[in-house]
């Protein structure tokens, strides 16, 4: 079955009692059980029952079934949020003194996680330019953990060789964590290509076109947790389950980093036309990309879509027909930015990806507002960086308005 | 041969019985996504059938609710 089926149907099993073709919400905190023993059971893991939906629920379990029938993963947990994904799966695998090795070019909460809330615990982050994957192998030490990096980097619209990459890592037996936001497993399959552990903001394209907040991580069963120090222990009692069960049994637990049962709702009917909006938006997105390179008022567009991208090579390589929905323009200083952005009469002014609505930003001023000029530049955030995230509108409304708000410049 | 399984000690009148046999024999459910241990060790799959139980082995069917395989 192709994906866009699978989207729609899974496979085919259907988990409600009543036979319900939507998979109802399950909005209850607590479970009851028949006997002491029962609820004993449960809680010691000896049966398959939920608890507390802060441990478990019916419709987060029923998302997660559905997430790693299509990403094809060993298994998958939901969380709050995609940045709630992130910190769960540092804080299962990392410990004082342990380091990632990771790319500048990332999502500017994501550098704020590694550079601010978990370097006070003595985690650090280590950033070199993946453009070259031997700058990686020089960066690992006793104390790496894994390799941290993005499909296609927010807002810099990288795509590295994710091959060598992998290859580097099992070569050290490091794990690999992608964060596949931009792409999903709908264009890029982390399965295909090797990751170890994938992680997901679905409230991007999974939510169904912005309705709710929600992350997602994916565990492809590759790596062994026996070469992790952090989590050693947990491998030799649960083999490949080590991080699911150091995940639902400790840290997802015990931060409390849970999806609401309403938002897994949205989340599985928004999964069912992810493929409809990833198609549309990307079309949208590469059509707009062409008919801008040559505008007299932008001195450059990014799209890994356009052939003199230099991440055109990349993409053909481990995307999957489409290029996403994001571009970014470059235009000549933040005041030019605002008043191109302030101009837009259809397009929004909002932060957020994968909307069915067109969204523009300036990233230098918001999501990366708390670093120096000096440091956005060393980030990849230009002062005159717009990022458009393309929605599922026509595409000559959305072409339409930009062109006119160009007008004013 | 006693084995304590989940914690609860029984007795079997059986020779060479391995992992394999025991899902069957205590009608393990959703045998597809337990996690067995042995006296506190994880077995995969592959060592259900060549796992030969002993005396006084402690073998525990665990779940972790959540999606996958």
């Amino acid at each position: 079955m192709k994906i866009s089926t699978k989207a729609i149907h899974g496979d085919r099993t259907n988990n409600d009692p009543y036979k319900s073709l939507k998979f109802p919400v399950y909005d209850s905190v607590a479970f009851e059980f028949d006997s002491s023993k029962e609820i004993e059971d449960a809680f010691l893991g000896r049966a398959l029952a939920h608890t507390y939906s802060r441990i478990s629920n019916p419709t987060l379990a029923e998302l997660e079934r559905r997430l790693a029938i299509l990403s094809d993963a060993y298994g998958v947990v939901v969380t709050s949020s995609g940045m709630a994904a992130i910190t769960n799966v540092i804080l299962s695998i990392a410990g004082s003194g342990a380091n990632i090795i990771t790319s500048p070019f990332l999502f500017g909460n994501t550098y704020s996680l590694f550079e601010k809330t978990l370097k006070r615990f003595g985690f650090s982050a280590k950033y070199v330019d993946f453009s070259n994957p031997e700058n990686i192998e020089n960066a690992i030490d006793e104390n790496t953990v894994a390799i941290f990096f993005e499909t296609i980097t927010n807002p810099q619209l990288a795509i590295f060789d994710i091959e060598k990459i992998v290859n580097m890592a099992k070569k050290h037996n490091l794990l690999t964590i992608l964060d596949n936001t931009l792409a999903t497993f709908y264009l890029f399959s982390s399965k295909k290509w090797g990751i170890d552990i994938e992680i997901i903001s679905t409230t991007k394209y999974i939510s169904g076109g912005a309705t709710s907040v929600g992350g997602a991580i994916f565990d492809f069963g590759t790596y062994d947790y026996g070469r992790n120090k952090f989590i050693a222990s947990d491998a030799e009692k649960y083999g490949k389950n080590a991080l699911l069960v150091r995940l639902k049994r400790e840290v997802y637990r015990n931060t409390g980093g849970c999806l609401s049962p309403h938002n897994a709702y949205l989340q599985l009917l928004g999964l069912e036309t992810l493929a409809l909006r990833i198609e549309k938006s990307s079309t949208n997105a590469m059509v707009l990309a062409k008919r801008l390179k040559n505008h007299k008022k932008i001195k450059k567009v990014n799209y890994p879509g356009l052939e003199d991208s230099p991440y055109y090579n990349n993409a053909k390589k481990y995307l999957d027909g489409y290029y996403g929905s994001i571009l970014t323009i470059e235009l000549s200083s933040k005041s030019e930015c605002f008043k191109f952005m302030d101009n837009l009469k259809l397009i929004r002014r909002a932060t957020n990806l994968h909307d069915n609505k067109t969204l523009v930003i300036h990233p230098a001023s918001t999501i990366f507002c708390e670093y120096s000029k000096e440091k956005r530049e060393e980030l990849g955030v230009g002062e005159g960086l717009v990022r458009i995230s393309v929605g599922i509108e026509d595409v000559e409304d959305i072409y339409e308005d930009v062109i006119q708000s160009l007008e004013v410049l | 041969m006693q084995l304590v399984i989940n914690g609860e000690t029984k007795d079997y009148n059986l020779q060479n019985l391995t992992v394999f046999e025991l899902l069957k024999i205590e009608n393990v459910k959703n045998p597809d996504v337990v996690t067995v241990q042995v006296n506190g060790k994880f077995f995969s799959k592959e060592q259900y059938t060549s796992t030969i139980l002993k005396d006084g082995d402690e073998i525990e069917f665990l779940y972790f609710i959540g999606g996958g395989k």
